[in-house]
């Protein structure tokens, strides 16, 4: 990206002292463990779609996004468009009205309320050790960019990025967050659109970016698809990038993102802080909306990078590039704090989303169910600062490690979404799935998730004298697609042979009758 | 080879099969199915408690907005 000017590095400094602001003014509101974990339930809808969009955004999403496009092109922006919103506006009339009005602050919460303690301490858990190690996996990865990007060191960084996102949720909780990631995400629109709206300029617009893609295209090494793919958003099934539509419309669109948006703590939980189920069901409309927005600023710019420098050996190294040639003293200072906003709304949910599921659904729930809301609060923040730690502590442990593991343990976490999903689905939209079914069905779809990665990973492949299951390199989702399926079979089997569910259990469907509903 | 190969391959020739301009239809089409069933929701689930005369408060608009200007998208791309 090249050198920074003071005038960058004020620019920088501005937004943390803003961020740090914010987080030091909201805290003084928060007196109770409601208050940390929900911000009382008195959050905007407009604080709260932003914060949606922030948190899903990552600095590791910034770079590798922008890697992604240079290399296969739009289709990467199914991830925000198909792989969004739909999903969102469903669950913004279907599903987050009917978790604001249980009153939960946790969805293992929900879970318990509909099926039992076993369901709930199974999916609490393994969302734990997920945001706890993600916390982790953000920092050095986020500390790794920023290296790329403005040369500071990795060890700094980390312990830097983790201290600051610490100070502020520990202070203000949810409302701390929501309140800095409006901030965070608009400034993230921002920064990218400055760059876009550079980069397009030089080129002569869109028109222009489209003549010399397809030109710089035929040069580069990194780019592996027909250039012509660059503009398509649905792929064949034999493409070589990483997209094909079965992936993107079976795993992403059916499977993968109403998980996320629906089933996701760090994001469900704004929308239950928020002040009244309209301005929850609001929040998510207002955050699809801006999702429309968000590639053409972060997908755009890999292809402009494409454009100007079809020779780059590493594909990730097509933003900072672009960044460093397009931007201005100052400019560079204002995508940086973008950056940095990406990346610190991801961490400060994800620690938020950790501590509230430890409090509620582990401490509360096993360790002093009678505590207090002072009690609790002590607690949210005493986690707060051990989860800063040990985020520290594991970002260093994984930089010791080599890449293969790093990727593996990131692979390994995504393995319970699709089965966690399957169970809370099966809790909302069946009468029949019940406990058994439900908690047989989670281990099992983990199961399958975890076999299948191993059947398609070359030393077992080797080791069995097999070829690999799947045919693209990435194939997360399809094991989201296969390990869902396996859950919701294993679900309807074991609930048909077990007795059924309890009217006051039945209350917390979608399809409960009125009586049910009323108890 | 094992089974589970098989099967892979037998989803993937059959999925090959699929013109792409008609799973580009069902792309279009899912939005579009959505953007129906915004309008059809009751105007008690998205305007305010009590407050159903502004009709920049009712989320049906904003919602269809987001859904339509994906159908543009995936028309264009």
């Amino acid at each position: 990206m090249g050198s920074l000017s003071v005038l960058d590095y004020i620019v920088v400094l501005l937004y943390l002292a803003v961020t740090l602001f914010i987080g030091v003014w909201v805290s003084r509101y928060i007196q109770t463990g409601r208050e940390f974990f929900l911000a009382g339930r008195t959050l905007p809808w407009w604080a709260v779609g932003v914060s949606l969009v922030a948190t899903d955004i990552g600095g590791t999403d910034i770079i590798g996004v922008g890697g992604a496009a240079y290399r296969y092109g739009l289709a990467v922006g199914n991830f925000e468009w198909i792989g969004c919103v739909p999903a969102m506006i469903v669950g913004a009339f279907v599903f987050i009205p009917h978790f604001w009005r249980s009153g939960v602050t946790t969805i293992p919460e929900f879970l318990e309320k509909r099926f039992d303690v076993s369901v709930r301490t199974a999916v609490a858990i393994c969302w734990l050790l997920f945001m706890a190690c993600n916390i982790g996996v953000m920092l050095l990865a986020s500390a790794k960019l920023m290296e790329a990007l403005a040369g500071w060191p990795v060890a700094w960084t980390i312990v830097g990025i983790a201290i600051l996102v610490g100070f502020y949720t520990f202070s203000g909780g949810l409302a701390a967050v929501v309140y800095t990631d409006a901030l965070q995400g608009l400034l993230m629109i921002a920064g990218c659109g400055l760059v876009v709206g550079l980069g397009l300029y030089e080129l002569g617009g869109i028109t222009g970016l489209r003549d010399a893609v397809v030109a710089a295209g035929a040069e580069s090494a990194q780019v592996t698809v027909n250039t012509k793919e660059h503009f398509r958003l649905v792929l064949p099934v034999d493409t070589t990038s990483p997209f094909p539509w079965t992936g993107i419309l079976f795993g992403l669109a059916f499977i993968t993102s109403p998980a996320y948006w629906i089933g996701n703590q760090a994001i469900v939980q704004r929308a239950l802080g928020a002040r009244s189920e309209f301005e929850a069901k609001a929040s998510y409309v207002w955050g699809a909306l801006l999702k429309n927005l968000i590639p053409f600023i972060i997908v755009i710019p890999g292809m402009i990078a494409l454009a100007k420098f079809p020779n780059l050996a590493d594909a990730d190294q097509a933003l900072p590039k672009l960044i460093g040639s397009l931007m201005p003293a100052g400019g560079k200072g204002i995508f940086l704090a973008a950056f940095m906003a990406a990346m610190m709304s991801s961490v400060d949910s994800y620690l938020n989303s950790a501590t509230t599921i430890f409090t509620n659904d582990i401490y509360l729930r096993f360790l002093r169910p009678t505590a207090d809301e002072r009690r609790l609060l002590f607690v949210g923040r005493t986690i707060t600062v051990l989860l800063s730690i040990w985020g520290i502590f594991f970002a260093f442990l994984l930089s010791q490690s080599d890449a293969g593991i790093y990727a593996i343990f990131q692979t390994l976490m995504s393995f319970f979404n699709g089965p966690a999903f399957a169970v809370l689905l099966a809790g909302l939209v069946t009468r029949g799935v019940n406990r058994y079914g439900a908690l047989s069905g989670f281990l099992i779809g983990v199961l399958t998730a975890v076999s299948l990665y191993l059947l398609n990973n070359p030393t077992v492949c080797e080791y069995l004298k097999s070829k690999p299951l799947f045919q693209i390199s990435d194939p997360f989702l399809y094991y989201s697609i296969w390990a869902f399926l396996a859950t919701w079979v294993v679900m309807l089997v074991v609930s048909y042979w077990t007795e059924s569910e309890p009217s006051e259990k039945l209350a917390m469907s979608l399809r409960a009758t009125r009586a049910e509903a009323a108890t | 080879m094992n089974p589970l190969h098989g099967l892979g391959d037998l989803l993937r020739s059959s999925f090959q099969m699929i013109p792409l301009g008609f799973v580009r239809v069902v792309f279009v089409a899912i939005p579009l199915l959505l953007m129906a069933w915004v309008l059809r929701l009751p105007s008690i689930q998205t305007t305010p408690p009590g407050r159903s005369g502004r009709w920049d408060e009712d989320l049906r608009i904003w919602a269809w907005v987001a859904l339509a200007a994906q159908v543009l998208i995936y028309c264009l791309f």
